[in-house]
């Protein structure tokens, strides 16, 4: 791998900061090589094309994809999948005796689907280390892995950026070890926190007599992703001099962070063809709107995800961002699948987790939305609630329901439970915000 | 590419008073995956065979050897956590695809599928070798099922080579003893962290020049 100067603010400079004429040109050149690979091998794509009665052929131009090209959604995915037994939903574009590995999607949102990988195929733009390197990482320092493993191993990223992973499992229980690692490896930036972290960094602090500013001192970064992070953990991170960084995944195809403007997540449009749709239908939403993502792989030959609606929420602009990338922004909001209107109003977790939080004894954000259906009478939350308030409930129903009220205008019902029975539903950054009942 | 001096990583591992951060040099990590694609033809895994490792990220410092391994003899890896949140994904693993070895089932995991009610056999019937740390290894045992021990002694991964035999750790790499039935490792290559008679968190008797974890006892 070829380095910038330590000084660089980019990692890949020519391709970070090309001009939008360029990355559009790129991402034509990119798509017209993607399109015929993914309708020759990728079943699905073929049958979603077939019953559009469209081929690699009648795609041009960008516009002509936009226009032409079907859409595939997880659904559809699952469906191949069930129907045709094809335990990758219809997605491998190569020989199966030839993967290298197979793993899987977070599955948050239901049954994983596997996920096929051929590792060095070649092709992958630098897309973690770009971002990483933007943040302030460069090689010999450490860096605090914070992670699951169905992803696979993201730390060889790390070490191949030259930095020292230290490696920790996505769990609460870690936290006094990280805090006790950070004293000692002083690592750079920490890689992947998020709210229930956050209150037992804080807790292990307490216990162990340590300042949780000189625990984060050598941090130049913090990402946090999976869920957004309510204000009690943002406070607490900026009293310990924490500079946080949002971080999503874009439709199962690449991956956004945060720069330094924390202005929207960057993805970046090498990998990538991002639209942003309205969520019922296929017209394109004006940058910055409210839409659902849509994402092309302009890289992954072996899964080639093509017009892929992700069911994600979000705000795209391709405005360039004042850290001089020109590369789009996005704003993630919510699930398109959580939404639930109540009396007319749309209601999505975001809107009432800062409510929720707010009240002392929900601090640590658990709940979930009740949605029977993508409509309800009532707004139905079930609430978890720190053991210390066992025998104060009905003060805390009447706080969680005055909060809730001055968010969203509604009167929730809430059902109150200790936080262990939510967490036990998964794992801690991503109990399922949403339940059928 | 890789700075001067600079690790492949911290990893850590179960000694016998809690867990213990160690640094792990690249060219250890190195020598253990040239040996892993052999260990992992004594199960009978090579080309063609496909793995799931049920690990976390923690002990990546004991997988990631096994991993590469597994890949340069030419089969497929899966991964997942080990812990009771991913029992629905192993299940779904084995559900949709054939494997032909799971490799540190952990009790963690055995109570996640008892949460999900799905029986063990639903699971891990089809699969060739099964092989579960102290404490899943017993519950598989009892549910008819023939796993193969596998262990994490500390740093060092200890794997038995046949259904209800000893786990073996590399040889080459580890001398094992006990103080009492704690399992003691020592390195005999060198590495970024030097274990003399390190103790872990493995209660143990050693038979066959191998590990036989004591019952009900789980790091
Ligand atoms: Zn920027």
């Amino acid at each position: 791998m070829n380095l910038p100067p330590a000084d660089s603010p980019y990692f890949s400079p020519a391709e970070e900061t090309m001009p939008r004429e360029r990355i559009e040109e790129l991402q034509l050149e990119l798509l017209l090589e993607m399109l015929p690979h993914a309708y020759e091998h990728a079943p699905v794509i073929r049958a979603a094309w077939e019953a559009a009665g469209v081929t690699p052929r009648d795609v041009r131009t960008v516009d002509d994809f936009r226009e032409r090209v079907p859409f595939v959604d997880k659904d559809a995915l699952r469906r191949f999948r069930d129907e045709r037994g094809d335990p990758f939903g219809g997605l491998c574009a190569v020989p199966p005796a030839e993967l290298t590995a197979v793993n899987s999607t977070s599955g948050t949102t239901g049954d994983p689907t596997l996920v096929p990988e051929q590792w060095g195929a070649g092709g992958r733009p630098a897309v973690i280390t770009r971002d990483f390197w933007g943040m302030g990482v460069r090689p010999g320092d450490h860096v605090a892995l914070v992670l699951f493993t169905f992803r696979g191993p993201v730390y060889g990223l790390f070490q191949g950026l030259g930095t020292v992973p230290v490696l920790f499992d996505f769990d609460p229980a870690e936290m006094p070890r990280l805090c006790e690692l950070s004293l000692r490896y002083r690592p750079r930036a920490l890689y992947n926190f998020g709210s229930v972290l956050v209150h037992a960094v804080r807790d292990a602090c307490e216990r162990r007599g340590l300042d949780p500013a000189d625990v984060f001192s050598s941090y130049r970064a913090v990402v946090y992703a999976g869920e957004p992070l309510g204000p009690r953990a943002r406070a607490l991170a900026q009293e310990w001099g924490v500079e946080l960084f949002e971080h999503t995944g874009v439709g199962d195809v690449t991956a956004a962070f945060e720069c330094h403007a924390h202005d929207g997540l960057h993805f970046w449009e090498d990998t990538a063809l991002v639209e942003c749709v309205e969520p019922d239908g296929r017209t394109p939403v004006p940058d910055g709107a409210r839409g659902e993502l849509v994402a092309t792989t302009l890289f992954n030959r072996v899964a080639p995800l093509v017009r892929y609606r992700s069911d994600d929420i979000v705000r795209v602009t391709r405005a360039p961002c004042r850290c001089g990338r020109t590369h789009a922004r996005m704003w993630p909001i919510g699930r398109k699948g959580d939404e639930v209107v109540v009396q007319g109003r749309p209601v999505l977790p975001v809107d009432v987790w800062g409510a929720v939080e707010s009240v002392d004894a929900c601090a640590m954000g658990l709940f979930q939305v009740i949605r029977p259906g993508p409509q309800a009478d009532r707004l139905r939350l079930r609430v978890g609630y720190a053991p210390a308030w066992d025998g104060r409930l009905g003060t805390v129903g009447d706080e969680v329901r005055a909060a809730v009220e001055a968010a969203t205008g509604i009167v929730p019902d809430v059902e109150l439970v200790p936080d262990a029975a939510l967490l036990r539903l998964g794992p801690p950054h991503k109990i399922p915000r949403v339940a059928p009942r | 590419m890789t700075a001067a001096g600079a690790h492949w990583g911290v990893g850590c591992y179960e000694g016998d008073t809690g867990r213990v951060a160690w640094e792990i040099s690249h060219d250890e990590i190195q020598r253990e995956m040239g040996a892993a694609p052999g260990r992992l033809a004594r199960l009978g895994v090579g080309a063609g065979s496909r793995v799931l490792f049920c690990s976390m990220l923690s002990e990546a410092g004991q997988f990631w050897p096994l991993m590469v391994g597994a890949m340069l003899a030419g089969a497929q890896l899966s991964s997942a956590d080990a812990n009771e949140g991913e029992a629905a994904r192993v299940a779904m693993f084995t559900r949709r695809l054939p494997y032909d070895a799971v490799l540190g089932v952990t009790p963690a995991l055995l109570d996640g599928l008892d949460g999900l009610r799905v029986p063990y056999r639903d699971v891990f019937g089809g699969v060739r070798v099964v092989g579960a740390r102290p404490g899943a290894y017993e519950r598989l045992a009892a549910a008819g099922l023939a796993p193969h021990r596998f262990v994490l002694a500390g740093p060092a991964v200890a794997i038995g080579a046949e259904p209800g035999g000893p786990a073996h750790v590399d040889e080459q790499e580890w001398r094992v003893d006990l103080d009492g039935d704690v399992v003691c490792v020592t390195n005999l290559r060198p590495r970024a962290t030097t274990f003399e008679r390190t103790r872990t968190a493995v209660r143990a008797r050693l038979a066959g020049g191998g590990i036989v974890p004591s019952a009900g006892r789980e790091p």
